[in-house]
C-alpha cells in the first residue's frame, strides 16, 4: 500500500460571504496510520473544527464552503467524490462525535430510532436486526436497560448518557476513522473522564483511527501518539504528544500548555 | 404534566366565565327593548309586553337574568327562537356542523398550503423565498370576502361549467359535502395559510441551525431522511399551534364566506338573526363561537406544553 | 463563543445588516408614498372627483371610457367618484378607530405593565375575555347591537382592536421597566409620569409601530367586510365593501363593478401591509428573519 490511511495535502477552505472570500484554512499539510491516533489543538477559530467538517464536506445550514487541495482517504480522493458517494461515505467510513451532546440528538426521535436508522441506511439493515444491533451498541458504552431505554426521547437522558449515545451512534457502522470534535467540552468534569476512557476503550477493541479535537491540551494526554496545533488557519507544530508536553517549539504552543491547569500545581477551586 | 394541562383548562374557566357575561350584556344592556324584540313588533298592547316581560323573567334583578340564562345555556337550552318559535339549540346544531366543517376544511388546506409554500422557501431560499414572500404579502392583503367575491366573478365569466352555490350536507354525502366546499374554503384558508407559511418558514430555518441536524447529515443519512424525519418532523409542532391560534379568525371569516356562496351554516344564520333582532340565537352563536375559540387555544397551549416538555425535559 | 459556531467566529465584518436596513427603508418609503396617494385622493375628494358619486344617469354599467374612467354602476352612478369618496368614509373610520384603539391600549398596557402585580392581572383577564372572541364576530354583534352609524363602527373598531394594541405595550414595557437606566432615573427623582413617557415608552415604540401599522391593515378589512354585510356607514354615503355588494349582482355583465372597489380594498390593505413590513424590518423587531 503506497498511499497512507488518510494523506491530506494542501487542503484550504474559504466560505464565501457576500461575494467575499473569508479563507479560514490556509493550506494543510498531514498524514494519518490507520489505527493512530492524532489530537488537534487549537484555540476558538483556529480552524480545527473546520478541518474536520472539510473531512467530511459538511458544511453548515445555509452556507457553503469552498474546499481545494486533496484528501486522500484510503486511496481516494474525497475532494473528487460527488455528494452522493460522500453521503454513502459519512457515517459509515468516517464518522464524527459533536461538542454538545444536549443540541446533538433529534428530541422528537427515540435515540434508539436514531441509531437504527444509521444501520439501516448503511448497513442495509432492517428494522428487527437494526434494533437488536442498537441495543448492543448502547450496552457497549455503559447504557443499562438498553432495550427499554432505546425507546426513550432524548431528554430523558442526562449530558454524559447523551454524549454515550452519540458515540455509540457514531461506531455503529465500524467506521475506520473517527472524529471526535471536542467531545468532553460541554460536561462534567467527572463525566469527561468516563467519556475519554470510554473513547481509548474503543479504539483499542475496534483499531480504528481517531482524530481528537480539543481546546485542552489536558484532554490531548494519553489519548493520542501525535498532536497537530493549530492557529489560524495553519498547522504550527506536529510532533510525538510527549515532545510537545516537554518541549513546546512554538509560542503559541507555550501559551497553549501553560493554559492548562496542571495537577501537580494548586488549583484554584471556585 | 397532568399538573400542568389542569391549570390550563382552571384558567379558561373565568374566561369563559367573561365570554358569557359579555355575550349576554351586550344584548339585554343595549339600546333596542329585549321584551319588545321578544313580542315579535313594536305596536303590541301594554298587557302583552308586561306578560312577556313576565314570562322571560325580565322584571327579576339583572343578576338574576344572568345566573338563570347561564344555567339553562350549561345544559343545552339558549331558549326559544323570536322569529321561528322554536328552541335555539335545534336551530344552530345543524348549522353548527356545517361551520365547523367548512372551518377544519379551511385550516387543512392553509396548514398544506402554508406549511409546502414555507417549507420550499425555506429549503430552496434564493428565487423561491422571494416567490413565496411575494405572494404571501399580496394575499395578506386580499380580505377573505374579496378572493370569493372574484373567485365567483371568475368563475362565472370563465368556467360557467363550475356549479358554485351548492351545498351537500355532510350526512348525506361525506365527499359530495367536502367538494361542495373547497371553493369556499379555499377562499377562506388563503389569508391564514400566510400566517402558516410565514410561520413554517421561520420554523424550519431555526431547526435547520439546530446541531441536531448537522448531525443527521454527519451520519450519512438520505437528503430525503433527514427532511422528514429531522427537519419537518420538529418544525410541526409550531405551526400546528399557530394553525390553531387563527381558528378564531377562519370561524369570523366564515360569516362572509357563507354569505357570498350560500352555505346554511352558522354565520349566515348569524346575520339573518342580526337582521331581524333574534336575540337568543345571537347570543347561543357568540357564546358558543368564543368558547370553541376559548377551548382550541387550550388544546394548542397543552399540545405545546407536551411538545416542550419532550424538548426541555 | 466555540469553535464549532466558525461562522460567526470569523473575524471577517459582515455588512448584511447595513445592507438590509437600506434594503427596508425602500419598503418603508413604498408604503408610505401609496399612503400619501390614498390620502391625497381621500382628502381632496370632493374636488377631484368627477361626478356626483349619488347621482344616477340612465347610462347603467357602461364600461370604462373617457367619460366615466371606471364604469357606472346598475342605476349609472359613476364609479370612480364613489371609490374616492367612499374611501374618506372607510379611512376616517380607520384611521379614528386605530387611534382611539392605540390610545386605550397605550393606557391599559402602560398601566398593567408599569404597576404590575393585582392590577396587571385584573387588566389583561379582561382582555383575554375580549380576545376571546373573534375580532369579527364580536364587531358584527357590536355593531348590531348599537347600530350601523359611522360613530357606532368607530367604537366598535376600537373596542375591538385594543386588546391587541394593550399587548403589544405591556410586553416591552415589562421588560424594559427593571433596566438599569429607569433604576437610575427612579434613583434621581424623576416623576413617575415622566419615568413611563420619557424612559421607558421610547425603547417600546418599535413593537408598537409595527402593531399599529398592521392594526390598520386589519381595520381595512373589517370596516370593509361590515359595510360589505350590510352593517357599514348607511347610505346614501358610498363605502368600498357596500360597492362589492351591490356589485356582485350584475358581476357578469360589468366585471368592472366588482374589480374597482375589490382593488381599492386590496391597495389600502397592502400599504398598511408593506409599512408593516418595512417598520418590522428597519427597526429590527424580533419575530422576522
Amino acid at each position: 500500500m503506497s498511499d497512507p490511511f488518510l494523506k491530506v495535502r494542501g487542503l484550504t477552505a474559504a466560505f464565501t460571504t457576500r461575494g467575499r472570500d473569508v479563507q479560514v484554512l490556509n493550506g494543510l499539510d498531514f498524514d494519518m496510520a490507520a489505527g493512530e491516533a492524532i489530537g488537534i489543538v487549537g484555540e476558538s477559530g483556529s480552524g480545527k473544527s473546520v478541518t474536520a467538517r472539510a473531512l467530511m464536506q459538511l458544511a453548515p445550514e445555509g452556507s457553503s464552503i469552498r474546499l481545494g487541495g486533496s484528501v486522500t482517504f484510503q486511496g481516494q480522493d474525497l475532494l473528487q467524490y460527488s455528494e452522493r458517494q460522500m453521503q454513502t461515505l459519512r457515517g459509515s467510513q468516517i464518522a464524527m462525535v459533536f461538542q454538545d451532546p444536549m443540541t446533538s440528538l433529534n428530541p422528537t426521535m427515540t435515540v434508539g430510532a436514531q441509531i437504527d436508522d444509521m444501520l439501516r441506511r448503511h448497513k442495509g439493515l432492517s428494522a428487527r436486526p437494526a434494533r437488536d444491533r442498537t441495543v448492543e451498541l448502547l450496552e457497549r458504552v455503559g447504557i443499562h436497560n438498553a432495550r427499554r431505554r432505546a425507546d426513550d426521547h432524548p431528554h430523558q437522558f442526562s449530558g454524559g448518557m447523551r454524549q454515550r449515545v452519540m458515540i455509540a451512534m457514531a461506531i455503529s457502522c465500524d467506521p475506520a476513522l473517527l472524529i471526535a470534535d471536542e467531545p468532553t467540552t460541554a460536561l462534567d468534569v467527572t463525566v469527561q473522564a468516563q467519556i475519554l476512557r470510554l473513547l481509548l476503550q474503543l479504539r483499542e477493541d475496534l483499531g480504528m483511527a481517531l482524530m481528537l479535537i480539543t481546546h485542552d491540551f489536558g484532554v490531548i494526554a494519553g489519548m493520542v501518539e501525535r498532536v497537530m496545533v493549530m492557529y489560524r488557519g495553519d498547522i504550527v507544530e506536529t510532533g510525538p504528544v510527549e515532545r510537545i508536553f516537554d518541549a513546546p517549539e512554538h509560542l503559541y504552543t507555550r501559551a497553549l500548555l501553560a493554559a492548562v491547569p496542571r495537577l501537580d500545581a494548586p488549583e484554584a477551586k471556585p | 404534566m397532568t399538573r400542568l394541562v389542569l391549570i390550563r383548562f382552571a384558567l379558561a374557566v373565568p374566561i369563559l366565565l367573561g365570554v358569557s357575561v359579555a355575550a349576554f350584556a351586550l344584548m339585554r344592556l343595549l339600546p333596542g327593548d329585549f321584551a319588545q324584540a321578544a313580542a315579535g313588533s313594536a305596536n303590541v298592547s301594554t298587557e302583552m309586553l308586561e306578560k312577556v316581560r313576565r314570562d322571560l323573567g325580565l322584571d327579576q334583578p339583572i343578576w338574576v337574568q344572568y345566573l338563570a340564562w347561564l344555567g339553562d345555556a350549561l345544559r343545552g337550552d339558549f331558549g326559544t327562537s323570536f322569529v321561528t318559535r322554536r328552541p335555539v339549540t335545534s336551530e344552530i346544531g345543524g348549522r353548527l356542523g356545517v361551520t365547523f366543517e367548512l372551518t377544519a376544511l379551511a385550516a387543512l388546506m392553509a396548514m398544506v398550503m402554508g406549511g409546502l409554500t414555507g417549507l420550499a422557501s425555506a429549503r430552496f431560499r434564493g428565487h423561491t423565498d422571494w416567490i413565496v414572500r411575494l405572494w404571501n404579502g399580496l394575499m395578506l392583503a386580499i380580505p377573505n370576502f374579496v378572493v370569493g367575491t372574484l373567485i365567483v366573478l371568475l368563475a362565472g365569466l370563465y368556467f360557467p361549467q363550475i356549479r358554485i352555490f351548492y351545498f351537500v350536507p355532510f350526512t348525506e354525502d361525506p365527499l359530495g359535502s367536502i367538494g361542495s366546499l373547497l371553493l369556499p374554503a379555499f377562499a377562506l384558508s388563503l389569508a391564514v395559510s400566510v400566517t402558516v407559511s410565514e410561520n413554517t418558514r421561520a420554523a424550519v430555518l431555526e431547526v435547520a441551525s439546530q446541531d441536531f441536524v448537522m448531525v443527521a447529515r454527519a451520519k450519512g443519512l438520505r437528503p430525503r431522511t433527514v427532511l422528514r424525519n429531522y427537519l419537518v418532523r420538529n418544525a410541526l409542532t409550531p405551526v400546528i399551534t399557530v394553525t390553531g391560534l387563527q381558528i378564531a379568525q377562519l370561524l369570523g371569516g366564515s360569516i362572509l364566506i357563507e354569505t357570498i356562496f350560500a352555505i346554511p351554516g352558522m354565520g349566515q344564520y348569524l346575520f339573518d338573526s342580526i337582521t331581524s333582532r333574534d336575540y337568543p340565537v345571537i347570543q347561543a352563536i357568540v357564546l358558543t363561537t368564543a368558547a370553541v375559540v376559548v377551548l382550541v387555544n387550550v388544546l394548542v397551549d397543552i399540545a405545546y406544553i407536551r411538545a416542550d416538555a419532550r424538548v426541555e425535559g | 463563543m466555540s469553535d464549532t459556531d466558525f461562522v460567526t467566529d470569523d473575524d471577517a465584518p459582515l455588512p448584511q445588516r447595513r445592507k438590509a436596513a437600506n434594503g427596508d427603508r425602500w419598503m418603508v418609503g413604498l408604503g408610505l408614498a401609496m399612503l400619501a396617494l390614498m390620502l391625497i385622493l381621500t382628502l381632496l375628494g370632493p374636488l377631484i372627483a368627477p361626478y356626483d358619486p349619488s347621482m344616477t344617469s340612465p347610462n347603467s354599467l357602461a364600461p370604462a371610457s373617457a367619460q366615466h374612467w371606471l364604469g357606472t354602476d346598475s342605476i349609472g352612478r359613476d364609479i370612480l367618484s364613489r371609490l374616492i369618496i367612499g374611501g374618506r368614509t372607510t379611512l376616517l373610520i380607520t384611521v379614528v378607530a386605530v387611534c382611539l384603539a392605540l390610545a386605550a391600549g397605550l393606557v391599559l398596557g402602560l398601566t398593567a405593565g408599569y404597576i404590575g402585580g393585582a392590577v396587571d392581572q385584573v387588566i389583561m383577564r379582561v382582555l383575554d375575555v375580549i380576545f376571546a372572541f373573534p375580532v369579527f364576530l364580536l364587531a358584527i354583534a357590536v355593531v348590531a347591537a348599537l347600530g350601523p352609524t359611522v360613530p357606532n363602527l368607530i367604537l366598535t373598531i376600537a373596542i375591538v382592536y385594543t386588546p391587541i394594541l394593550a399587548r403589544v405595550v405591556r410586553a416591552p414595557v415589562l421588560s424594559v421597566k427593571s433596566w438599569d437606566h429607569v433604576e437610575a432615573a427612579r434613583s434621581v427623582g424623576v416623576s413617575e409620569f415622566r419615568l413611563v413617557t420619557r424612559h421607558i415608552l421610547p425603547l417600546a415604540i418599535s413593537p408598537i409601530l409595527v402593531q399599529v401599522s398592521l392594526t390598520l391593515a386589519n381595520t381595512i378589512f373589517t370596516v370593509t367586510a361590515l359595510s360589505f354585510l350590510g352593517l357599514g356607514p348607511p347610505p346614501p354615503d358610498p363605502n368600498w365593501g357596500g360597492m362589492l355588494a351591490e356589485a356582485r349582482q350584475f358581476m357578469e355583465l360589468a366585471p368592472l363593478t366588482v374589480i374597482a372597489p375589490a382593488g381599492a380594498i386590496v391597495f389600502a390593505t397592502l400599504t398598511f401591509i408593506v409599512l408593516a413590513n418595512g417598520l418590522r424590518e428597519m427597526l429590527d423587531v424580533a419575530g422576522k428573519r
